[in-house]
């Protein structure tokens, strides 16, 4: 780790964390407005006259709850998307753009190891990851207390967001490894984005059920299972492991092919 | 001792692109010409000493030190100016050397003062608003701010104007004094001619001549354009027994190596209007002494 490289990659990428920041506050403020405890929210009604536009994006509630009301409103498609939308900015400006422009250069021609240089940015990466979904938690506890006190199940929705977090930080894993493995930027950025969104769309295809619910199987999408965490399934809970060690995995095999590769700058 | 020690270095691109069975040396205290045409394999072999590329076959050395598994190691002592200088976008030239110096955990800022003073270097501005001549001094004072006893310049002074590239020269000139070891490419002959002891020259990737410059300097051709009157006089002027090699219209293209006098005493007999030296590479000054260098 190189810490004045470290603060560096930090200074350039929180003005991008603040505009994903304030889209999720947006989010987050407008759909828990919408709760109902009493009635039945009016996002309910939707998702009962179109059941299958809903559920395409994961709207399809399991729990009258709050915490059930997030989880289907919020962590079916907004925590999943713009995460995953910073994961692929993020990779592209801390290693892609470098070795494409050639500007990686400066940071190998001084006597830094190429395996802490790409620890280095994957942990800016990791830290943004970690502050996106930290922000949403806190967000999520402070507004569901002003609006609702008592009615969120906190321990359930921190549970959910470290699910969130394992499944982002796979996501990273994905980008960070085609940034570090493709010398061209057109495929750098091409499969690390294409792989993560070609997995959401599966997602979506398997959410709207009937012959193509086994399309799931294709994608790690799977592996986040929200309904699963909510109803204090184990299963859900090993799932998120495994995507956890995924990400370790994908991680130590970006930073062992980085510091191989040949580079052409 | 050498410092620099390149053996068998291969890489291929294909279509003669890459180097092949490159093996050269750099003696300490030595400032060496890396000269060739554009793609001739000089930024390859550079990449190579720098650790960016792994050899394909063959090796190279740094102080004993393998340039690919100790580039880390090497790079403690090394300065490098690239080719292309690309920064982050978005930092002041200050910011960026401010940045090096904590990278590369300098004690000292005197040093880069210096340097600043030196190429009269304002680097306050926004590295993209820059123009490529500061962009190349900001290169410049990154390369030697952190005082390294191995420098790898590749074309130094692009864009710097005149009176900035004598100053080079003279930080060269000094820093060979102080017992540095240079690897220099340049397109210019005089940089080359003020600072290198001996000179290699590759081409397609393969070494075609290594030598001292003094003795290069004195086998050196020069090439003269002489504009005559008319048609038949470039014509009689041709057929007079001087290295001539091309006549169009009513001008003629000698070459003369030591027999300037005789070319003076020829052109005495001859309605000469007009005699021109034009600007000759350094790949065309150097190739004509080892004969074949058209191609």
């Amino acid at each position: 780790m190189n810490w004045v490289l470290y603060k560096r990659g930090i200074q350039g990428s929180w003005k991008m964390l603040l505009i994903f920041a304030a889209v999720i506050t947006m989010y987050f403020t407008v759909i828990i407005s919408m709760f109902d405890p009493s009635l039945g929210s009016a996002l309910d009604e939707f998702a009962k006259a179109m059941p299958e536009l809903m559920a395409i994006v994961g709207m399809n509630p399991v729990s009258v709850e709050l915490v059930g009301f997030l989880e289907a409103y919020l962590y079916g498609f907004i925590m999943l998307v713009f995460p995953m939308l910073f994961c692929i900015l993020s990779t592209n400006k801390l290693i892609t753009r470098h070795i494409d422009r050639g500007s990686m250069t400066y940071l190998l021609a001084a006597p830094v190891k190429r395996e802490t240089v790409a620890f280095t940015q994957l942990a800016v990466m990791v830290t943004g990851i970690f502050a996106l979904v930290s922000y949403a938690t806190l967000l999520g506890i402070v507004n569901c207390e002003i609006s609702f006190p008592g009615e969120l199940d906190i321990g359930k929705f921190i549970l959910l967001n470290t699910g969130v977090l394992c499944l982002q930080l796979f996501i990273g894993g994905i980008c960070f490894l085609c940034s570090c493995t493709f010398n061209d930027s057109k495929y750098a950025i091409g499969v690390g984005a294409g792989v993560p969104t070609l997995g959401f769309i599966i997602q979506m295809m398997a959410n709207a059920g009937n012959e193509l619910e086994n399309a799931k199987y294709a994608t790690f999408f799977t592996l986040f299972d929200s309904d699963g965490i909510i109803a204090g399934d184990s299963g859900a809970i090993w799932e998120m492991l495994v995507l956890f060690a995924g990400a370790i995995i994908l991680y130590s095999t970006a930073i062992v092919i980085f510091s191989k590769k040949d580079l052409h700058i | 001792m050498s410092v620099f020690e390149i053996q068998g270095l291969t890489r291929d691109y294909g279509k003669r692109r890459g180097v092949f069975d490159l093996s050269f040396a750099i003696n300490q205290g030595e400032v060496f010409g890396f000269l060739g045409p554009n793609g001739a394999g000089k930024t390859t072999t550079i990449r190579h000493l720098m650790g960016f590329l792994k050899p394909e076959k063959g090796y190279c050395s740094i102080g004993g030190k393998d340039c690919w598994k100790d580039r880390d190691d090497i790079q403690k002592n090394l300065g490098y100016i690239p080719g292309e200088m690309v920064f982050f976008d978005d930092m002041t030239g200050t910011d960026f050397l401010a940045f090096m110096s904590k990278y590369r955990k300098i004690q000292s800022n005197n040093r880069t003062k210096e340097l600043l003073d030196r190429f009269e270097l304002d680097a306050r501005s926004k590295l993209k608003k820059m123009s490529k001549g500061m962009k190349q001094k900001v290169g410049i004072v990154a390369a030697f701010m952190h005082d390294p006893e191995i420098l790898i310049l590749d074309e130094p002074t692009s864009g710097l104007d005149p009176l900035m590239q004598n100053r080079f020269i003279d930080l060269v000139l000094e820093e060979k004094a102080r017992g540095k070891t240079i690897l220099m490419s340049s397109h210019m002959f005089e940089e080359v001619e003020r600072t290198c002891n001996r000179v290699a020259i590759i081409k397609n990737g393969k070494l075609v001549a290594m030598d001292d410059v003094e003795k290069l300097k004195a086998e050196q051709a020069k090439k003269y354009v002489i504009t005559l009157e008319n048609e038949d006089a470039a014509a009689a002027f041709a057929s007079e027994g001087l290295r001539v090699s091309g006549v169009s219209h009513n001008q003629v293209t000698v070459i003369v190596k030591n027999n300037i006098k005789e070319l003076i005493s020829v052109m005495n007999r001859y309605p000469v209007i007009n005699i021109v030296t034009p600007n000759q590479s350094l790949e065309e000054i150097f190739m004509h002494y080892y004969g074949g260098g058209r191609s």
